[in-house]
Protein backbone atom coordinates (compact mmCIF):
# COMPACT_ATOMS: atom_id res chain seq x y z
CA UNK A 1 0.00 0.00 0.00
CA UNK A 2 2.73 2.38 0.97
CA UNK A 3 4.64 1.55 -2.16
CA UNK A 4 1.58 2.17 -4.23
CA UNK A 5 1.14 5.59 -2.66
CA UNK A 6 4.74 6.49 -3.31
CA UNK A 7 4.40 5.46 -6.91
CA UNK A 8 1.27 7.54 -7.34
CA UNK A 9 3.00 10.50 -5.79
CA UNK A 10 6.03 10.31 -8.02
CA UNK A 11 3.70 9.87 -11.00
CA UNK A 12 1.82 13.00 -10.08
CA UNK A 13 5.02 14.98 -9.65
CA UNK A 14 6.64 13.77 -12.83
CA UNK A 15 3.77 13.67 -15.27
CA UNK A 16 1.50 16.45 -14.02
CA UNK A 17 4.25 18.83 -12.90
CA UNK A 18 2.57 19.38 -9.54
CA UNK A 19 4.79 21.03 -6.96
CA UNK A 20 6.50 18.46 -4.80
CA UNK A 21 5.98 20.31 -1.52
CA UNK A 22 2.23 20.01 -1.86
CA UNK A 23 2.20 16.37 -2.75
CA UNK A 24 4.79 15.19 -0.27
CA UNK A 25 3.86 17.56 2.56
CA UNK A 26 7.41 18.82 2.70
CA UNK A 27 8.39 22.26 3.90
CA UNK A 28 9.11 24.93 1.32
CA UNK A 29 11.95 27.08 2.49
CA UNK A 30 12.71 30.31 0.75
CA UNK A 31 15.96 31.99 1.67
CA UNK A 32 16.64 35.55 0.69
CA UNK A 33 20.33 36.18 0.93
CA UNK A 34 21.44 35.96 4.49
CA UNK A 35 18.66 38.02 5.95
CA UNK A 36 15.33 36.27 5.46
CA UNK A 37 14.07 32.74 5.67
CA UNK A 38 10.52 31.96 4.80
CA UNK A 39 9.32 28.51 5.83
CA UNK A 40 5.97 27.22 4.70
CA UNK A 41 4.26 24.01 5.49
CA UNK A 42 5.97 23.35 8.81
CA UNK A 43 4.32 21.51 11.62
CA UNK A 44 5.17 23.57 14.61
CA UNK A 45 7.82 25.53 16.39
CA UNK A 46 10.06 23.59 18.70
CA UNK A 47 12.65 26.04 19.92
CA UNK A 48 13.19 29.66 19.20
CA UNK A 49 15.85 31.92 20.58
CA UNK A 50 17.98 34.83 19.46
CA UNK A 51 20.38 32.51 17.65
CA UNK A 52 18.39 29.42 16.79
CA UNK A 53 15.09 28.38 15.28
CA UNK A 54 13.96 24.79 15.18
CA UNK A 55 10.81 23.75 13.40
CA UNK A 56 9.12 20.42 13.18
CA UNK A 57 8.53 19.28 9.63
CA UNK A 58 7.37 16.06 8.05
CA UNK A 59 9.82 13.35 9.19
CA UNK A 60 12.26 15.47 11.13
CA UNK A 61 13.26 19.01 11.99
CA UNK A 62 14.69 22.04 10.29
CA UNK A 63 17.27 23.91 12.30
CA UNK A 64 18.29 27.42 11.34
CA UNK A 65 21.20 29.08 13.06
CA UNK A 66 22.46 32.60 13.05
CA UNK A 67 22.09 35.66 15.22
CA UNK A 68 19.72 38.51 16.09
CA UNK A 69 16.69 36.48 15.05
CA UNK A 70 13.29 38.06 14.94
CA UNK A 71 10.15 36.23 13.89
CA UNK A 72 8.72 38.81 11.56
CA UNK A 73 5.47 36.98 11.17
CA UNK A 74 3.88 33.84 12.43
CA UNK A 75 0.91 32.20 10.76
CA UNK A 76 -0.42 28.69 11.40
CA UNK A 77 1.90 27.00 8.88
CA UNK A 78 4.24 29.78 7.87
CA UNK A 79 7.07 31.57 9.55
CA UNK A 80 9.10 34.50 8.34
CA UNK A 81 12.43 34.75 10.08
CA UNK A 82 14.67 37.78 9.95
CA UNK A 83 18.24 38.02 11.11
CA UNK A 84 21.68 36.99 9.99
CA UNK A 85 21.51 33.38 8.90
CA UNK A 86 24.56 31.19 9.04
CA UNK A 87 23.24 27.66 8.52
CA UNK A 88 20.13 25.72 7.67
CA UNK A 89 20.20 22.10 8.73
CA UNK A 90 17.84 19.16 8.26
CA UNK A 91 17.74 16.87 11.25
CA UNK A 92 16.09 13.53 11.05
CA UNK A 93 14.17 12.09 13.98
CA UNK B 1 3.44 40.70 5.34
CA UNK B 2 -0.06 41.36 4.07
CA UNK B 3 -1.43 40.08 7.35
CA UNK B 4 0.09 42.85 9.38
CA UNK B 5 -0.81 45.64 7.02
CA UNK B 6 -3.16 48.21 8.40
CA UNK B 7 -2.56 47.18 11.97
CA UNK B 8 -1.76 50.75 12.81
CA UNK B 9 -5.36 51.67 12.22
CA UNK B 10 -6.89 48.79 14.11
CA UNK B 11 -4.34 49.12 16.90
CA UNK B 12 -1.90 46.59 18.26
CA UNK B 13 -0.12 45.79 21.51
CA UNK B 14 3.27 44.40 22.29
CA UNK B 15 3.04 41.63 24.83
CA UNK B 16 5.74 40.10 26.94
CA UNK B 17 5.38 36.44 27.81
CA UNK B 18 7.35 35.00 30.70
CA UNK B 19 7.79 31.35 31.53
CA UNK B 20 9.62 28.30 30.26
CA UNK B 21 9.74 28.12 26.50
CA UNK B 22 7.78 31.33 25.93
CA UNK B 23 7.95 30.84 22.16
CA UNK B 24 5.60 27.94 22.49
CA UNK B 25 2.95 30.27 23.71
CA UNK B 26 3.13 32.13 20.42
CA UNK B 27 3.02 28.83 18.62
CA UNK B 28 -0.24 28.18 20.45
CA UNK B 29 -1.54 31.54 19.43
CA UNK B 30 -0.91 30.98 15.72
CA UNK B 31 -2.64 27.64 15.93
CA UNK B 32 -5.73 29.43 17.23
CA UNK B 33 -5.55 31.78 14.29
CA UNK B 34 -4.09 34.79 16.04
CA UNK B 35 -1.51 36.54 13.93
CA UNK B 36 1.66 37.35 15.84
CA UNK B 37 4.52 39.33 14.42
CA UNK B 38 7.88 40.77 15.38
CA UNK B 39 8.57 38.05 17.88
CA UNK B 40 11.81 38.56 19.71
CA UNK B 41 13.37 36.54 22.42
CA UNK B 42 14.50 39.00 25.01
CA UNK B 43 15.71 36.56 27.62
CA UNK B 44 15.88 32.85 28.06
CA UNK B 45 12.44 32.83 29.64
CA UNK B 46 10.92 35.94 28.13
CA UNK B 47 9.60 36.63 24.67
CA UNK B 48 7.83 39.62 23.23
CA UNK B 49 5.63 39.96 20.20
CA UNK B 50 2.88 42.04 18.66
CA UNK B 51 -0.76 41.07 18.51
CA UNK B 52 -3.80 42.86 17.25
CA UNK B 53 -5.95 44.76 19.69
CA UNK B 54 -9.04 42.73 18.82
CA UNK B 55 -7.22 39.44 19.50
CA UNK B 56 -6.48 40.26 23.12
CA UNK B 57 -9.65 38.65 24.44
CA UNK B 58 -8.69 35.37 22.67
CA UNK B 59 -5.24 35.71 24.17
CA UNK B 60 -6.66 35.66 27.66
CA UNK B 61 -8.46 32.41 26.90
CA UNK B 62 -5.21 30.81 25.80
CA UNK B 63 -3.22 32.02 28.76
CA UNK B 64 -5.73 30.53 31.15
CA UNK B 65 -4.49 27.21 32.50
CA UNK B 66 -0.86 27.71 31.45
CA UNK B 67 2.09 28.77 33.53
CA UNK B 68 2.88 31.77 31.31
CA UNK B 69 2.73 35.29 32.61
CA UNK B 70 1.53 37.92 30.24
CA UNK B 71 2.32 41.64 30.44
CA UNK B 72 1.50 44.37 28.04
CA UNK B 73 4.46 46.55 27.40
CA UNK B 74 3.43 48.81 24.55
CA UNK B 75 0.27 50.06 22.95
CA UNK B 76 0.35 51.43 19.46
CA UNK B 77 -2.02 52.50 16.76
CA UNK B 78 -4.83 54.77 16.02
CA UNK B 79 -7.31 53.67 18.71
CA UNK B 80 -4.83 54.46 21.43
CA UNK B 81 -3.87 57.77 19.93
CA UNK B 82 -7.52 58.59 19.65
CA UNK B 83 -8.17 57.66 23.26
CA UNK B 84 -5.27 59.70 24.43
CA UNK B 85 -6.53 62.58 22.41
CA UNK B 86 -10.04 62.27 23.81
CA UNK B 87 -8.66 62.40 27.29
CA UNK B 88 -7.09 65.80 26.67
CA UNK B 89 -10.16 67.86 27.35
CA UNK B 90 -8.61 71.32 27.08
CA UNK B 91 -7.13 70.54 23.68
CA UNK B 92 -10.40 69.17 22.47
CA UNK B 93 -12.24 72.18 23.74
CA UNK B 94 -9.75 74.49 22.09
CA UNK B 95 -10.15 72.76 18.75
CA UNK B 96 -13.88 72.91 19.02
CA UNK B 97 -13.77 76.57 19.94
CA UNK B 98 -11.42 77.46 17.13
CA UNK B 99 -13.62 75.72 14.59
CA UNK B 100 -16.56 77.55 16.05
CA UNK B 101 -14.68 80.80 15.86
CA UNK B 102 -13.70 80.27 12.25
CA UNK B 103 -17.29 79.41 11.57
CA UNK B 104 -18.51 82.47 13.39
CA UNK B 105 -16.09 84.78 11.67
CA UNK B 106 -16.90 83.47 8.24
CA UNK B 107 -20.51 84.36 8.77
CA UNK B 108 -19.85 87.94 9.65
CA UNK B 109 -19.84 90.75 7.16
CA UNK B 110 -16.37 92.17 7.08
CA UNK B 111 -16.40 94.68 4.33
CA UNK B 112 -18.85 96.77 2.37
CA UNK B 113 -17.42 97.95 -0.88
CA UNK B 114 -19.08 100.60 -2.92
CA UNK B 115 -17.79 101.44 -6.34
CA UNK B 116 -18.85 103.53 -9.26
CA UNK B 117 -20.51 106.42 -7.43
CA UNK B 118 -19.21 109.73 -6.08
CA UNK B 119 -18.48 110.19 -2.40
CA UNK B 120 -21.71 111.90 -1.42
CA UNK B 121 -23.88 109.19 -2.87
CA UNK B 122 -21.62 106.60 -1.34
CA UNK B 123 -22.31 108.18 2.05
CA UNK B 124 -26.00 108.01 1.37
CA UNK B 125 -25.80 104.40 0.38
CA UNK B 126 -23.82 103.57 3.51
CA UNK B 127 -26.42 105.29 5.62
CA UNK B 128 -29.20 103.48 3.86
CA UNK B 129 -27.41 100.14 4.22
CA UNK B 130 -26.98 100.84 7.90
CA UNK B 131 -30.71 101.11 8.15
CA UNK B 132 -31.11 97.70 6.56
CA UNK B 133 -28.63 96.36 9.09
CA UNK B 134 -25.78 95.99 6.66
CA UNK B 135 -22.57 97.28 8.15
CA UNK B 136 -19.23 95.90 9.13
CA UNK B 137 -19.65 93.22 11.76
CA UNK B 138 -23.22 92.40 10.88
CA UNK B 139 -24.38 88.85 11.22
CA UNK B 140 -24.87 87.27 7.78
CA UNK B 141 -28.06 85.48 8.60
CA UNK B 142 -29.86 88.66 9.50
CA UNK B 143 -29.16 90.19 6.12
CA UNK B 144 -31.66 90.00 3.33
CA UNK B 145 -30.87 88.47 0.00
CA UNK B 146 -28.73 90.67 -2.28
CA UNK B 147 -31.43 91.07 -4.90
CA UNK B 148 -33.87 92.35 -2.29
CA UNK B 149 -31.33 94.88 -1.10
CA UNK B 150 -30.75 95.87 -4.66
CA UNK B 151 -34.42 96.67 -5.11
CA UNK B 152 -34.70 98.50 -1.83
CA UNK B 153 -31.62 100.59 -2.46
CA UNK B 154 -32.79 101.74 -5.84
CA UNK B 155 -36.10 102.73 -4.31
CA UNK B 156 -34.64 104.48 -1.30
CA UNK B 157 -31.73 106.29 -2.90
CA UNK B 158 -33.27 108.34 -5.67
CA UNK B 159 -29.90 109.29 -7.12
CA UNK B 160 -29.18 105.73 -8.05
CA UNK B 161 -30.11 104.52 -11.46
CA UNK B 162 -29.01 100.99 -10.83
CA UNK B 163 -27.07 99.18 -8.20
CA UNK B 164 -25.58 95.73 -8.36
CA UNK B 165 -25.28 94.02 -5.02
CA UNK B 166 -22.95 91.10 -4.85
CA UNK B 167 -22.01 89.01 -1.90
CA UNK B 168 -18.59 87.47 -2.15
CA UNK B 169 -17.84 85.55 0.98
CA UNK B 170 -17.62 88.05 3.79
CA UNK B 171 -17.59 91.03 1.47
CA UNK B 172 -20.54 92.91 0.18
CA UNK B 173 -19.69 94.73 -2.97
CA UNK B 174 -22.02 97.26 -4.42
CA UNK B 175 -21.61 98.70 -7.83
CA UNK B 176 -23.69 101.75 -8.38
CA UNK B 177 -24.61 103.75 -11.41
CA UNK B 178 -25.58 107.31 -10.74
CA UNK B 179 -28.67 108.75 -12.27
CA UNK B 180 -27.49 111.64 -14.33
CA UNK B 181 -29.98 114.21 -15.41
CA UNK B 182 -28.94 114.36 -18.97
CA UNK B 183 -29.75 117.60 -20.65
CA UNK B 184 -31.31 117.19 -24.00
CA UNK B 185 -28.79 117.12 -26.68
CA UNK B 186 -27.88 120.62 -27.65
CA UNK B 187 -27.55 119.90 -31.26
CA UNK B 188 -30.45 118.09 -32.69
CA UNK B 189 -30.73 117.12 -36.26
CA UNK B 190 -33.59 118.41 -38.34
CA UNK B 191 -36.75 116.55 -37.65
CA UNK B 192 -40.49 116.48 -38.16
CA UNK B 193 -43.27 115.58 -35.82
CA UNK B 194 -45.67 112.98 -37.12
CA UNK B 195 -48.82 111.43 -35.78
CA UNK B 196 -48.72 108.05 -34.12
CA UNK B 197 -52.44 107.48 -33.92
CA UNK B 198 -55.53 108.53 -35.70
CA UNK B 199 -57.50 111.23 -34.00
CA UNK B 200 -58.89 114.69 -34.06
CA UNK B 201 -56.50 117.40 -32.99
CA UNK B 202 -57.68 119.33 -29.98
CA UNK B 203 -54.75 121.39 -28.87
CA UNK B 204 -51.50 122.37 -30.47
CA UNK B 205 -48.44 123.82 -28.96
CA UNK B 206 -45.59 124.17 -31.39
CA UNK B 207 -42.31 125.41 -30.02
CA UNK B 208 -40.30 125.04 -33.18
CA UNK B 209 -41.19 124.17 -36.68
CA UNK B 210 -43.96 124.79 -39.10
CA UNK B 211 -47.39 123.43 -38.13
CA UNK B 212 -48.96 121.52 -40.99
CA UNK B 213 -52.33 120.77 -39.38
CA UNK B 214 -54.91 122.74 -37.48
CA UNK B 215 -57.13 122.16 -34.51
CA UNK B 216 -60.08 119.91 -35.35
CA UNK B 217 -58.20 118.29 -38.22
CA UNK B 218 -58.46 114.55 -38.50
CA UNK B 219 -55.11 112.84 -38.78
CA UNK B 220 -54.06 109.30 -39.60
CA UNK B 221 -50.94 107.64 -38.19
CA UNK B 222 -47.85 108.85 -40.05
CA UNK B 223 -49.35 112.20 -41.05
CA UNK B 224 -47.03 115.14 -40.83
CA UNK B 225 -47.97 117.38 -37.92
CA UNK B 226 -45.12 119.80 -37.58
CA UNK B 227 -42.56 120.20 -40.30
CA UNK B 228 -38.95 120.91 -39.56
CA UNK B 229 -38.47 122.41 -42.98
CA UNK B 230 -38.97 126.15 -42.92
CA UNK B 231 -38.72 128.26 -46.01
CA UNK B 232 -38.34 131.97 -45.60
CA UNK B 233 -41.48 133.61 -46.91
CA UNK B 234 -40.44 137.24 -46.92
CA UNK B 235 -38.89 137.17 -50.35
CA UNK B 236 -41.61 135.64 -52.36
CA UNK B 237 -40.44 136.97 -55.62
CA UNK B 238 -37.32 134.90 -55.60
CA UNK B 239 -37.07 132.14 -58.04
CA UNK B 240 -37.84 128.59 -57.17
CA UNK B 241 -34.23 127.59 -57.32
CA UNK B 242 -33.09 130.20 -54.89
CA UNK B 243 -35.95 129.35 -52.64
CA UNK B 244 -34.67 125.89 -52.37
CA UNK B 245 -31.38 127.22 -51.11
CA UNK B 246 -33.03 129.33 -48.45
CA UNK B 247 -34.79 126.41 -46.86
CA UNK B 248 -33.93 126.05 -43.23
CA UNK B 249 -34.12 122.85 -41.34
CA UNK B 250 -34.96 122.88 -37.66
CA UNK B 251 -35.69 120.29 -35.05
CA UNK B 252 -39.43 120.50 -34.71
CA UNK B 253 -40.64 120.56 -31.19
CA UNK B 254 -44.09 120.66 -29.75
CA UNK B 255 -47.02 118.93 -28.27
CA UNK B 256 -49.99 117.93 -30.29
CA UNK B 257 -52.90 116.77 -28.22
CA UNK B 258 -55.53 114.89 -30.05
CA UNK B 259 -58.70 113.10 -29.26
CA UNK B 260 -58.35 109.38 -29.83
CA UNK B 261 -60.69 106.46 -29.40
CA UNK B 262 -60.21 103.08 -27.91
CA UNK B 263 -62.51 100.14 -27.73
CA UNK B 264 -61.88 97.98 -24.71
CA UNK B 265 -63.37 94.59 -24.03
CA UNK B 266 -63.70 93.53 -20.43
CA UNK B 267 -65.28 90.62 -18.62
CA UNK B 268 -66.28 91.10 -15.04
CA UNK B 269 -67.39 88.07 -13.04
CA UNK B 270 -70.45 88.19 -10.83
CA UNK B 271 -68.78 85.92 -8.32
CA UNK B 272 -65.45 86.97 -7.05
CA UNK B 273 -62.90 85.73 -4.58
CA UNK B 274 -59.87 87.16 -2.90
CA UNK B 275 -57.38 86.18 -0.25
CA UNK B 276 -56.36 88.06 2.82
CA UNK B 277 -53.76 87.41 5.49
CA UNK B 278 -55.21 87.48 8.97
CA UNK B 279 -51.97 88.50 10.63
CA UNK B 280 -51.57 85.25 12.54
CA UNK B 281 -48.27 83.75 11.71
CA UNK B 282 -45.73 81.28 12.92
CA UNK B 283 -42.08 80.92 12.04
CA UNK B 284 -40.34 77.62 11.58
CA UNK B 285 -36.65 77.05 11.33
CA UNK B 286 -35.01 74.20 9.53
CA UNK B 287 -31.51 73.07 8.83
CA UNK B 288 -31.35 71.91 5.27
CA UNK B 289 -28.75 69.39 4.24
CA UNK B 290 -29.00 68.69 0.54
CA UNK B 291 -32.70 68.06 0.05
CA UNK B 292 -33.42 67.00 3.57
CA UNK B 293 -34.92 69.53 5.93
CA UNK B 294 -34.36 69.02 9.59
CA UNK B 295 -36.69 71.03 11.83
CA UNK B 296 -34.94 72.98 14.54
CA UNK B 297 -37.60 75.25 15.88
CA UNK B 298 -41.34 75.32 15.45
CA UNK B 299 -42.76 71.82 15.44
CA UNK B 300 -46.19 70.83 14.34
CA UNK B 301 -48.35 72.67 11.90
CA UNK B 302 -50.46 75.55 13.08
CA UNK B 303 -54.17 75.02 12.87
CA UNK B 304 -54.74 77.38 10.03
CA UNK B 305 -57.12 76.40 7.34
CA UNK B 306 -55.14 77.99 4.61
CA UNK B 307 -51.49 78.83 4.83
CA UNK B 308 -49.31 81.18 2.91
CA UNK B 309 -45.69 80.08 2.94
CA UNK B 310 -42.83 82.51 2.80
CA UNK B 311 -39.44 80.82 2.81
CA UNK B 312 -36.03 82.35 3.17
CA UNK B 313 -32.90 80.28 2.69
CA UNK B 314 -29.57 81.49 4.02
CA UNK B 315 -26.44 79.51 3.46
CA UNK B 316 -23.65 79.03 5.95
CA UNK B 317 -20.07 79.73 5.06
CA UNK B 318 -16.97 78.18 6.39
CA UNK B 319 -13.90 80.18 5.48
CA UNK B 320 -14.35 80.70 1.77
CA UNK B 321 -16.59 77.74 1.08
CA UNK B 322 -20.30 77.63 1.16
CA UNK B 323 -21.38 74.69 3.23
CA UNK B 324 -24.06 72.38 1.90
CA UNK B 325 -25.94 73.11 5.09
CA UNK B 326 -28.49 75.85 4.89
CA UNK B 327 -30.70 77.54 7.39
CA UNK B 328 -34.25 77.83 6.22
CA UNK B 329 -36.84 79.88 7.93
CA UNK B 330 -40.39 79.62 6.82
CA UNK B 331 -43.10 82.00 7.86
CA UNK B 332 -46.49 80.41 7.84
CA UNK B 333 -49.18 83.04 7.67
CA UNK B 334 -52.83 82.31 8.01
CA UNK B 335 -54.85 83.36 5.05
CA UNK B 336 -58.54 83.56 4.55
CA UNK B 337 -60.17 83.54 1.19
CA UNK B 338 -63.39 85.38 0.73
CA UNK B 339 -66.01 84.78 -1.85
CA UNK B 340 -68.66 87.22 -2.74
CA UNK B 341 -71.32 87.97 -5.27
CA UNK B 342 -71.94 91.23 -6.97
CA UNK B 343 -75.04 92.58 -8.53
CA UNK B 344 -74.91 93.21 -12.23
CA UNK B 345 -74.53 96.94 -11.67
CA UNK B 346 -71.61 96.40 -9.35
CA UNK B 347 -70.01 94.05 -11.83
CA UNK B 348 -70.34 96.66 -14.54
CA UNK B 349 -68.84 99.22 -12.21
CA UNK B 350 -65.79 97.12 -11.45
CA UNK B 351 -65.46 96.21 -15.11
CA UNK B 352 -65.42 99.86 -16.05
CA UNK B 353 -62.91 100.59 -13.34
CA UNK B 354 -60.71 97.81 -14.59
CA UNK B 355 -60.95 98.91 -18.18
CA UNK B 356 -60.09 102.49 -17.23
CA UNK B 357 -57.03 101.60 -15.24
CA UNK B 358 -55.88 99.17 -17.90
CA UNK B 359 -56.18 101.79 -20.58
CA UNK B 360 -54.37 104.43 -18.57
CA UNK B 361 -51.63 101.98 -17.80
CA UNK B 362 -51.20 101.38 -21.50
CA UNK B 363 -51.25 105.01 -22.54
CA UNK B 364 -49.14 106.53 -19.81
CA UNK B 365 -49.85 109.26 -17.34
CA UNK B 366 -50.25 112.07 -19.85
CA UNK B 367 -53.42 110.65 -21.27
CA UNK B 368 -56.76 111.85 -20.02
CA UNK B 369 -60.02 110.01 -20.39
CA UNK B 370 -62.61 112.44 -21.63
CA UNK B 371 -65.65 110.24 -21.96
CA UNK B 372 -66.63 106.63 -21.93
CA UNK B 373 -69.54 104.74 -23.34
CA UNK B 374 -70.65 101.17 -22.97
CA UNK B 375 -71.41 99.95 -26.45
CA UNK B 376 -72.57 96.52 -25.64
CA UNK B 377 -73.05 94.36 -22.59
CA UNK B 378 -74.19 90.82 -22.08
CA UNK B 379 -74.27 88.15 -19.40
CA UNK B 380 -72.33 85.02 -20.20
CA UNK B 381 -71.20 82.17 -17.91
CA UNK B 382 -71.63 84.25 -14.80
CA UNK B 383 -69.71 87.14 -16.24
CA UNK B 384 -70.71 90.47 -17.58
CA UNK B 385 -68.96 91.07 -20.85
CA UNK B 386 -68.73 94.62 -22.06
CA UNK B 387 -67.39 96.57 -24.97
CA UNK B 388 -66.55 100.07 -23.90
CA UNK B 389 -65.42 102.92 -26.05
CA UNK B 390 -63.22 105.54 -24.49
CA UNK B 391 -62.43 108.96 -25.78
CA UNK B 392 -58.99 110.00 -24.70
CA UNK B 393 -56.93 113.10 -25.09
CA UNK B 394 -53.25 112.44 -25.46
CA UNK B 395 -50.11 113.58 -27.13
CA UNK B 396 -49.81 111.85 -30.47
CA UNK B 397 -46.67 113.53 -31.77
CA UNK B 398 -43.62 111.51 -32.53
CA UNK B 399 -40.23 112.62 -33.74
CA UNK B 400 -39.13 111.69 -37.21
CA UNK B 401 -35.74 112.84 -38.39
CA UNK B 402 -35.43 114.47 -41.79
CA UNK B 403 -32.85 112.80 -43.94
Amino acid sequence: MKKFRQRVQSLLINSFALPSDVILELPRITVIGQIHVYIENHQGLVTYSDTELKLKVNKGYVQIKGNSFVLKMMLPEEILLEGTITDIKFLSN
Amino acid sequence: MRQVQGTFFSGYVTILVKGNYPELFFQECTKKGITVWNIRKVEQDACEGNVRLKDISHLRLIIRGTHYKLTFINKKGYPFIFNRFIKKRPLLLAIFLSVLLAFFLSNILWKVEITGVPKDIEEKIIKQLDEYGIHRGAWMFSIDQPNLIQQKLVEDVPELLWVGVNQRGTTYSLEGVEKLIVKEEEKQGPRNLIATKKGVIKKMYVAKGLPMVQVNDYVEPGDLLVSGKISSNDQEEESEKEKEKKVNYVAAEGEITAETWYEVKVASPIEYSYEELTGNKETKYYIQIADFKFPVWGFGDPEYEQIHYDTKVSSINFLKWELPIKIVDTVLSEKVSYKGERTKEEAIQTGMEQARSELLLKLGKDAKIMSEKVLHERMENGKVKMNIIFTVEENIARVQPIK
